[in-house]
C-alpha cells in the first residue's frame, strides 16, 4: 500500500522567543517493511539532516532570532509492503532491555505480566499481554500527559497510545524481552484514533514485532514508522526547549492517505 | 581474627623503612609545638583559600574542610616505577575496550565477557554506538583507585573513567607541604607534580584533531562537590570556567557567550555526568547541560572529555572482567591485581556471599562514593540484616569483595600520632601518549580501624611522595 501523509505542526508563543532548539524526528527511512518514495521537511532554515543514535533521522533546527511561532512540514509518500510482519536490524537488541523512567516496571506491571505470560516468552505470549493490556488501560484522550509513566498510567487505566505503549514494553522488558518504542503515523479508515501513533516492537527470534495495543494488532498493517528508542523521549517527533515565549499553543494537522495505484506511463 | 596491616613508614619489626628515614629523622628532631603549629596554620590557609569539600546526605550543609594531615605518604621510586607501569596498561586496555565495545564488539564475540552483561548495562550508551573518535580514547582523565593488602602488594579497587575527582587536593597538598615545611623538599629529592595541570592541557587538546582547539572546563555549578576543583583546574590551565547556561548550539556548532561575542568551543573537559549533558537526548529535566551538545558531539564538531558511555567499563559488574581485558587487547600479563570479586547476579556467587556477610564488603555495582555499600566486619548485626535484605531483592545490583587490610600510615589524631587506612588515586591522562605525574591523591580513614577513605564519609588526605629508593 501507498500512503501519503501531509503533517503540519505550529507553534505559536505568547511571547517572543529569544532561542529555540529543536530535535526533529519527522523523516521515515527505508527499511524492510517500508521504501520513501518522496519526502520533503519543510524547515524555518535549512538543516542539514543526520541520523540519531538508533538510526532514526534526525534535524536538530536551532532559532537564534527572535520569532513567535515555528511552522513545520512534513509530507511524502511512502511504500509499505504489508505483507511483512516483522523487520530485522543489524544492531543488538540487548540495549533494548533497559528501564527508563517511562517505562519503569512497578510491582504491579510486574505482576500483570506474570500473570498474563507465565513461563511463556514467545509472541503469543506477548500477543496476550498486548489484548489485557488494551482492556486494563481505556484509551481515553486528556488523562495523562507527555511526562506520565507507564506505572502510572496502568495504575490510572486511562491513557493514549503513548501509555499504552510504555506499559507494554515496561511488561516485555519485565519478562526479560528486548522491547523499543515506536513513533509513527497510521492510516485507518474511521477517525477514531489520530493519525500520528505509538506502538511497540518486540524482539523475538531476531526480529523485531510490532505490537499495537491501542488498536490490538499485533501485526503492522498501515503503519509507517518514524523513529525507535527506549521509550518516548527517544522517539517522539519533536523535543525542544526554547528562551522566553511564554505560554506556547501547538496546533498539529496530520493527514494520512493510501494513495491509489498510478498506472504506469 | 587477627589482622595484619602493611604500614608504609614501618617494617613489622618496628624499624623505618629507608625511604621514610629522613622524613622520621625531620620529625622527631622538630618540636611538638611547632608541628602543631604548623597544623593550625594549614588549616586556616586550605579555609581562606577556599578548598572545601561539599557533603551529600548532609540537612546541615553543607560545606567542610577537608582535613590534610601534614604527614606525607611516601612511595619509593622503584615502587612507583611499577604501578605506574601497571595504571597506564589497565587504562590502555580499558580505551581498547571502549573503542571496540562500541565498534566491533570482538571482546564479546570471542565470549570474552557475555553481551547481555555489557549491551544491557545502563551505562552503555547507544549513543556511542558506531562514533568514531579521535585517537580512540574514551578515558581522556581516569583515576585508578589503589589499595595495598597485608603483604604490602597493590590492588586496583575501581577504575574511575567518568569524572574522577581529587586532583586539585593533590595538587594543594603539595602546596601545602612546600610552604610549610620547605626544608623537608631541600632535604630530599621528591618527585614534582605541579606540571598536571598543563600535562591535563595538552591531553585535552590533543584530543581533538584541530590544531589549536579552544578548551573549556564544564562544571554542573557552585553547588556540586567538587566545584572547587573545577575552578582551580580552568584556572591553572588558563582556561573559561562555564554552566551549561554559558553554552549553546547552532547550526551543529557550540559557541560559548562572552563579553567579546560568541566563541566556538571545540573541547569541552565536563565535569558533568553523561544524564545530565543534554536535555534533549538524556534526562529532560536537566538544567546544567547544553541542548543540542549530544547531535554536536555526534557530527564530530566538539570533543568531550570523558568521551559519553565511559561509564560501562567502569561499573563494577565489569571491573572483574579487567585483567580479561588486558590479555585480550594487550595480550599482557596484568601488572597490577584485581580483587577476587563475587558477582550477585550469579546465584552460585550470590549464596557465598550471603553465607559470608560478616567477613565482605558488598558495594553497588552503580554506586560511587562510599554511600551504598556495606563493610561486613564493622558493620552491626542489624545492618548486615538489612542489608542481606537488598541483596535478596536485588541481587544483580551488587557485587562482594572480601575485606581487604589496606595498609596504613602514621597519621595526625587527637591522641598524637596513630596509624591510619590509606588508599591511593593516581590520575592517568591519555593524549598522545598515556602518563601520569609521580604520585596521586592519598586518601585517610582518619577514624581508627576504618577502612572507608571516601572524604563524602570522613576520609582525610595526605601528600603523596615519590622518592628515591
Amino acid at each position: 500500500m501507498r500512503l501519503s501523509i501531509s503533517h503540519d505542526t505550529t507553534y505559536h508563543y505568547e511571547d517572543q522567543v529569544r532561542a529555540s532548539i529543536q530535535y526533529l524526528r519527522m523523516t521515515p527511512h527505508d527499511s524492510e517493511r517500508q521504501q520513501v518514495l518522496n519526502w520533503q521537511l519543510n524547515l524555518p532554515r535549512p538543516v542539514r539532516a543526520q541520523v540519531d543514535p538508533y538510526g532514526n533521522i534526525l534535524h536538530v533546527l536551532t532559532m537564534d532570532e527572535p520569532h513567535e511561532s515555528i511552522v513545520i512540514g512534513a509530507q511524502g509518500v511512502v511504500e509499505i509492503n504489508e505483507t511483512l510482519e516483522a523487520e530485522h536490524e543489524a544492531l543488538s537488541a540487548y540495549p533494548f532491555l533497559r528501564f527508563t523512567q517511562l517505562t519503569e516496571a512497578d510491582d504491579a506491571l510486574r505482576e500483570f505480566s506474570l500473570k498474563q505470560c507465565h513461563d511463556r516468552r514467545d509472541r503469543s505470549a506477548l500477543i496476550d499481554l498486548m489484548h489485557a493490556l488494551n482492556s486494563h488501560i481505556e484509551y481515553v484522550p486528556g488523562t495523562t500527559a507527555i511526562e506520565t509513566s507507564a506505572a502510572q498510567a496502568f495504575a490510572g487505566r486511562q491513557g493514549v497510545c503513548q501509555d499504552h505503549a510504555h506499559a507494554f514494553l515496561a511488561c516485555a522488558r519485565a519478562l526479560g524481552i528486548p522491547a523499543r518504542y515506536v513513533s509513527g503515523y497510521l492510516y485507518t479508515d474511521s477517525s477514531d484514533h489520530l493519525a500520528s501513533h505509538a506502538w511497540a516492537e518486540a524482539w523475538l527470534d531476531d526480529a523485531w514485532y510490532s505490537f499495537d495495543v491501542t488498536n490490538c494488532l499485533d501485526k503492522p498493517s498501515r503503519h509507517l514508522k518514524l523513529a525507535v528508542g527506549l521509550d518516548y523521549l527517544d522517539a517522539c517527533p519533536v523535543r525542544g526547549m526554547r528562551r522566553g515565549g511564554g505560554i506556547e499553543q501547538m496546533r498539529a494537522r496530520v493527514e494520512v492517505a493510501s494513495t491509489p495505484m498510478v498506472q504506469e506511463q | 581474627m587477627a589482622r595484619s596491616f602493611y604500614d608504609e613508614m614501618y617494617m613489622a619489626n618496628g624499624e623505618c623503612r629507608s625511604h621514610y628515614r629522613d622524613f622520621t629523622r625531620w620529625l622527631a628532631e622538630t618540636p611538638q609545638d611547632l608541628l602543631a603549629q604548623r597544623r593550625r596554620e594549614a588549616d586556616l590557609l586550605f579555609h581562606r583559600a577556599g578548598i572545601t569539600f561539599t557533603l551529600y546526605g548532609d540537612d546541615q550543609g553543607t560545606e567542610r574542610l577537608i582535613p590534610f594531615d601534614i604527614i606525607p605518604r611516601s612511595i619509593p621510586a622503584s615502587e612507583w616505577a611499577v604501578v605506574e607501569r601497571g595504571c597506564i596498561q589497565r587504562v590502555q586496555a580499558l580505551n581498547m575496550f571502549l573503542t571496540d565495545l562500541y565498534h566491533d564488539q570482538r571482546i564479546i564475540k570471542a565470549g570474552v565477557i557475555p553481551a547481555e552483561q555489557v549491551l544491557a548495562n545502563d551505562c552503555y550508551q547507544l549513543a556511542m554506538q558506531g562514533l568514531d573518535l579521535h585517537r580512540n580514547t574514551y578515558a581522556h582523565i581516569a583515576g585508578v583507585d589503589l589499595v595495598r593488602d597485608g603483604d604490602g602488594s597493590y590492588y586496583v579497587l575501581e577504575d574511575n573513567l567518568r569524572t574522577p575527582s581529587g586532583v586539585s587536593y593533590m595538587l594543594e597538598d603539595r602546596k601545602m607541604m612546600m610552604r610549610l615545611f620547605p626544608e623537608l623538599f631541600a632535604a630530599q629529592r621528591v618527585a614534582p607534580i605541579d606540571h598536571y595541570p598543563s600535562l591535563l592541557l595538552d591531553t585535552l587538546r590533543a584530543s581533538s584533531p584541530l590544531d589549536n582547539p579552544t578548551v573549556v572546563v564544564l562544571t554542573p555549578g557552585r553547588f556540586n562537590s567538587a566545584y572547587f576543583e573545577h575552578a582551580f583546574l580552568a584556572r591553572e590551565m588558563g582556561v573559561e570556567l562555564v554552566e551549561g547556561a554559558d553554552l549553546y548550539v547552532r547550526d551543529d556548532k557550540l559557541f560559548m557567550r562572552t563579553t567579546s561575542g560568541p566563541k566556538q568551543v571545540d573541547v569541552i573537559y565536563r565535569r558533568l555526568d553523561d544524564a545530565f549533558l543534554d536535555p534533549l537526548a538524556f534526562n529532560p529535566d536537566s538544567m546544567l547541560g547544553v541542548p543540542g551538545l549530544l547531535s554536536t558531539y555526534r557530527s564530530g564538531n566538539v570533543v568531550l572529555a570523558n568521551a559519553i558511555g565511559t561509564g560501562v567499563a567502569d561499573d563494577k559488574s565489569i571491573y572483574p572482567y579487567v585483567d580479561e581485558m588486558i590479555r585480550f587487547y594487550l595480550t599482557e600479563e596484568p601488572i597490577l591485581k584485581n580483587v577476587p570479586t563475587w558477582q550477585c547476579r550469579k546465584p552460585a556467587d550470590l549464596s557465598h556471599v550471603l553465607a559470608n556477610l560478616s567477613e565482605l564488603v558488598v558495594k553497588e555495582t552503580q554506586g560511587s562514593g562510599g554511600y551504598g555499600m556495606l563493610v561486613g566486619p564493622a558493620a552491626s548485626k542489624a545492618e548486615i540484616e538489612a542489608f542481606r535484605a537488598r541483596l535478596i531483592a536485588k541481587p544483580h545490583a551488587y557485587i562482594a569483595q572480601p575485606t581487604l587490610c589496606l595498609s596504613t600510615c602514621p597519621t595526625f589524631v587527637e591522641q598524637g600520632i596513630a596509624p591510619r587506612h590509606i588508599d591511593l588515586r593516581p590520575f592517568v591522562l591519555s593524549g598522545r601518549e598515556t602518563r601520569l605525574v609521580p604520585g596521586g591523591l592519598t586518601r585517610v580513614a582518619l577514624r581508627e580501624g576504618s577502612l572507608v577513605v571516601n572524604s563524602s564519609q570522613g576520609g582525610g588526605t595526605k601528600d603523596t611522595w615519590v622518592v628515591e629508593d
